[in-house]
């Protein structure tokens, strides 16, 4: 039932689970034109899927910048080393030298 | 690849290691703690990523800045704790556990058992929401470990199938059953941690 594989049979009316998985695994790969075409059929009926496809990318293209946001964090808001831990590592350095 | 707005922007050796911690300490740890479990890991990496830079200062060639240099150090560190959580257990197990979790979001006819509420926020307004980031970590943070060190090799690393396939001795279908899980539990974290308290705000 739950095949990860390139799915070249399977009914082309899907679950959402079915098609909540293809939703990922697009994300992931090219899928087939058959995955194709069982994916935008449910995506057109379900307003749930369809939904949660655009939160995932969201999700997504949010995470992909965070390296962004902690190049533009000002010192103020950051979230930042200690300075119990900034005095221990400063020490486990100069006996290491 | 992130670009380095430290204020060490000049090439050549390395600086001083003393000053190592003042410069570098504070975006050494929030990349960590991003990816890791907690404070404590996440200090540990930082001192670990500076020894190892200590050992090796002699290699860098100065074609990166000493920041960035000091981050893929750290990445390797990373990708050493996450092999390390996916030995642990066979990958048969994971697989198993994974599905299980998929099949929890579902009932017996493959619908959701709960039906997602409707947000759609503007993703540079959650760039620039502290709030988005503490709450997306904390729900990072409650996934198996195993699912955490695959989706953040895939999402905030930008790794691809292949090379994380490889660093984690998995197959990508393993990969692919773990990342979808993965946003599955996330977004439901989300929506229940962040969007149903904000809803007027997003």
């Amino acid at each position: 039932m739950s095949n990860w594989e390139e799915e070249t049979k399977g009914p082309l009316i899907t679950s959402c689970k079915q098609a909540a998985r293809l939703v990922s695994i697009a994300m992931e790969r090219r899928l087939t034109i058959r995955e194709n075409c069982t994916m935008h059929i449910h995506l057109w009926m379900c307003r749930t899927c369809a939904l949660y496809r655009r939160q995932i990318g969201i999700l997504r293209k949010a995470l992909t910048r965070h390296a962004e946001v902690l190049d533009n964090t000002p010192p103020s808001r950051c979230e930042c080393l200690d300075a119990n831990a900034k005095q221990r590592i400063k020490e486990v350095l100069t006996k290491s030298r | 690849m992130s670009v380095d707005r430290g204020n060490d922007i000049k090439q050549g050796p390395v600086s001083d290691p003393s000053g190592w911690v003042d410069k570098h300490g504070d975006y050494l740890y929030r990349y960590a703690l991003m990816r890791v479990r907690n404070r404590e890991a996440a200090e540990n990496l930082v001192q670990e990523t500076f020894l190892a830079a200590l050992t090796a200062r002699q290699s860098f060639t100065g074609r990166s800045t000493e920041r960035t240099w000091m981050v893929g150090i750290l990445k390797h560190k990373m990708i050493d704790t996450y092999r390390k959580s996916f030995r642990e257990k066979s990958i048969s197990e994971i697989q198993t556990d994974e599905e299980q979790t998929v099949d929890s979001f579902y009932d017996a006819a493959g619908n959701p058992g709960k039906y997602p509420k409707d947000w759609l926020p503007d993703p540079e307004k959650l760039l620039h929401s502290k709030e988005f980031w503490e709450i997306l970590k904390d729900c990072m943070s409650r996934l198996p470990q195993r699912t955490a060190a695959a989706f953040s090799m895939r999402e905030l690393d930008d790794l691809d199938t292949a090379q994380i396939c490889k660093e984690l001795s998995i197959s990508p279908t393993n990969l692919w059953v773990i990342l979808h899980r993965a946003r599955l539990q996330l977004r439901e974290c989300l929506e229940r941690n962040w969007f149903e308290k904000k809803e007027d705000n997003v």
